[in-house]
């Protein structure tokens, strides 16, 4: 992580260069298939695991620079670029194939910069006031390039695989003895950050089942056999159930640019209830998961998915089907000032924290991909 | 640093340097810039650079104390001082940076100090358009929103909106200080935007129509709350009670070193116009403090209100 008086040295400003990078691409005969390989998974198989996906992103990106054809940073930019939107517009819902694109462009970006001794380029004002030209062209021909961002990327996948654990080591900061907690829907972060509270501590657990998934009562069962006290309660029973809570830890499917969620239905009543009863709201997150999109439309097609209706309704009761609508959304958006605490795999950080993760991450110029 | 900040609002104290043909000069050039639709603080910034380019002074700290006054005499011609100081301190903490790079000629200091300035002048005269586009797909086809008052930036954005083909429709408050909201309106009814002008007092009673407000801003303060046009305090209260997103839009050069934390903090030449500044004439400007603001929006991107002190910090430190 960078510090803001490295930033500061490392101000710069950049224009133009979308323009310039919108080239033809030319990946090759093996990085297609995989690319394809990969697209009918993401459309096939469903829910994914946003680990799942972020991994398999990173291994096909690592193959595009390794495998594909291109003679300096420019061009492997497009390269990526042309394979990421690819992946996004096979399951736009899939955040994670995003985030992973955009974190191998700043790899790249980076790269680059410290093989020609230069800076990345960022947006400030300083930068503004400054007038630096963009005078540190991508398009130089750098000959360490391509194995100083294998590198790097080999670094990520290693980020990405310790996540879990060194989300659920943290659990002892955060939960004290004989604590009352409750989750809803599954994450499997969340299920060993419990575990991992539960070796040291002894809690409870109560587990709102998410309906009409019922994932609830696969983590349920999966604490119960771990050794845990669990309780399983309809998603109608949190808000009467949440004075005798201490805290509520949750999983989430995206964390976005301002701090809000897209987690699983039954969030933002799991949230509300807790914030009328001033009860903190833990957010269990790996950093692949924080998105630089803010939500301009989170009742947009494109924010939430809706899915087949037969958890809900099923069609052998076929006299019911012909006469309601029924609908099966399966995301909830979660304002930032409902959460207390996001516990990543770097730390725990407020929700007004997150745009600096997010700086940090990602270069504002991959925002549009 | 402080220095600076102290500098740019102080008092009249230090001894004036411009003759009266040079302060008259100075004024008209200002006022030239404003008529080109400029921002007050851009048009502060092109009259503070072509000072630099015509004063007659051979050192650093003699053009800095030439600025001082020259900076003084645009504040006191303008009723909008914040943007027009924020302009001004940006101007200054330019010539520090720059200065600092280690030039020994001031000649050489001079030129390049005029050369960087017409490129940012250049860089940020599309800002307008910039954060249009940036602020765009925060509206949505059929929405109803909610503005205060005229901002320039607004009113792009609202163009740029219905230009895209989304279906809007506008109320402005008249803003009865000076009834800028009349001129809005006019702006809007011209660009074909559907706009109704409603009463200040009536910002409640509208609230649960509209989806989202969106302002401009005379600045933006270091706690990421916004220095506004008198009634948007009250307009973002309103928002945040029914749940309406309460959105800014406002250009980079208005972010002020200011951490005001209540309306009296605001200093009275700028809370006042500047032609009355008693403290029995009517407020012109109050703070809206950064929880009641959803985001912001501005040319280096859009921002949560935690982020603007980042900025500042970025530029200042």
């Amino acid at each position: 992580m960078r510090t803001i008086r490295n930033r500061l040295c490392t101000a710069g400003m950049a224009s133009g260069m979308a323009v310039a990078e919108k080239g033809r691409s030319d990946l090759g005969k093996e990085v297609e298939e995989k690319l394809h390989e990969f697209i009918t998974y993401l459309k096939q198989k469903n829910p994914h695991s946003s680990y799942d996906v972020a991994k398999r992103t990173v291994l096909l990106l690592r193959e595009v620079c390794s495998k594909t054809r291109w003679y300096s940073a420019r061009d492997l930019i497009t390269n990526i670029r042309a394979a990421g939107k690819k992946l996004i517009a096979a399951q736009p819902s899939e955040s994670a194939v995003g985030n992973m694109v955009r974190r191998v462009l700043k790899i790249v970006r980076e790269e680059h910069a410290s093989c020609v001794a230069g800076s990345v380029d960022e947006v400030d004002v300083r930068a503004l006031l400054q007038g630096r030209d963009d005078s540190d062209d991508l398009s130089r021909q750098t000959p360490h390039l391509k194995g100083s961002v294998i590198e790097i990327i080999n670094d990520l996948l290693g980020e990405l695989e310790l996540s879990a654990s060194n989300i659920s080591s943290q659990a002892p900061d955060h939960i004290h003895s004989s604590e009352v907690l409750m989750t809803t829907g599954y994450s499997k972060t969340v299920e060993a950050f419990l575990k991992a509270a539960a070796r040291k501590r002894k809690i409870e657990v109560i587990v709102a089942e998410s309906a009409p998934f019922y994932r609830g009562q696969e983590l349920a069962k999966n604490l119960a056999v771990a050794g845990v006290e669990t309780i399983v309660v309809t998603d109608s029973a949190v808000f009467a159930i949440m004075s005798r809570v201490n805290k509520v830890i949750i999983g989430t499917h995206t964390v976005m640019a301002d701090g809000s969620l897209k987690a699983i239905n039954g969030s933002y009543a799991l949230c509300l209830a807790a914030k009328r009863h001033s009860v903190p709201v833990l957010v269990c997150a790996a950093l692949f998961k924080l998105s630089p999109q803010y939500p301009c439309s989170y009742d947009h097609d494109t924010f939430n998915k809706i899915v087949s209706p037969h958890d809900i309704l099923r069609f052998s009761e076929g006299q019911l089907v012909s006469k309601v609508h029924v609908q099966n959304p399966v995301f909830d958006h979660v304002p930032p000032d409902l959460i207390t605490l996001f516990v990543s795999n770097i730390g725990g950080n407020a929700p007004s924290y997150v745009y600096r993760l997010i700086s940090e991450l990602y270069h504002p110029d991959d925002q549009e991909l | 640093m402080g220095e600076q900040g102290v500098a740019v609002r102080a008092s009249v104290s230090s001894e004036s340097q411009l003759t009266e043909q040079e302060t008259d000069e100075l004024v008209k050039e200002f006022e030239a810039a404003l008529d080109q639709n400029l921002s007050e603080a851009v048009a502060a910034i092109q009259t503070l650079l072509k000072f630099i380019k015509t004063c007659k002074v051979g050192t650093i700290s003699g053009l800095r104390a030439e600025l001082k006054v020259a900076t003084e005499t645009l504040i006191k011609a303008r009723t909008s001082t914040v943007s027009v100081s924020s302009g001004c301190e940006l101007f200054l903490r330019f010539i520090t940076m720059t200065s600092l790079e280690g030039q020994n000629d001031f000649e050489d200091l001079r030129r390049k100090l005029i050369k960087r300035g017409d490129m940012y002048l250049q860089k940020v005269a599309d800002s307008r358009q910039k954060i249009a586009h940036i602020a765009n797909p925060f509206i949505r086809d059929g929405t109803t929103i909610l503005t205060h008052s005229r901002s320039r930036v607004v009113y792009c954005l609202l163009k740029e909106a219905m230009s895209s083909g989304k279906r809007i429709k506008v109320f402005v408050t008249a803003s009865t200080i000076d009834n800028s909201g009349e001129e809005m309106h006019q702006l809007l009814q011209d660009a074909k935007v559907p706009s109704k002008v409603i009463l200040d007092s009536a910002v409640g009673f509208i609230m649960e129509e509209v989806d989202l407000v969106i302002v401009g801003a005379e600045g933006v303060a270091e706690s990421g709350g916004i220095i506004n046009k008198i009634g948007t305090y009250q307009m973002a209260v309103m928002a945040k009670a029914l749940n309406k997103p309460f959105y800014v839009v406002a250009e980079s050069f208005k972010f002020v070193r200011m951490y005001p934390l209540n309306q009296g903090d605001l200093p009275n030449d700028e809370k006042y116009t500047s032609v009355n500044s008693s403290e029995d004439s009517h407020p012109y400007i109050d703070y809206s403090p950064p929880q009641y603001i959803t985001l912001l929006f501005s040319d280096i991107g859009v921002l949560t209100p935690s982020a603007v002190s980042d900025e500042l910090i970025k530029l200042y430190l």
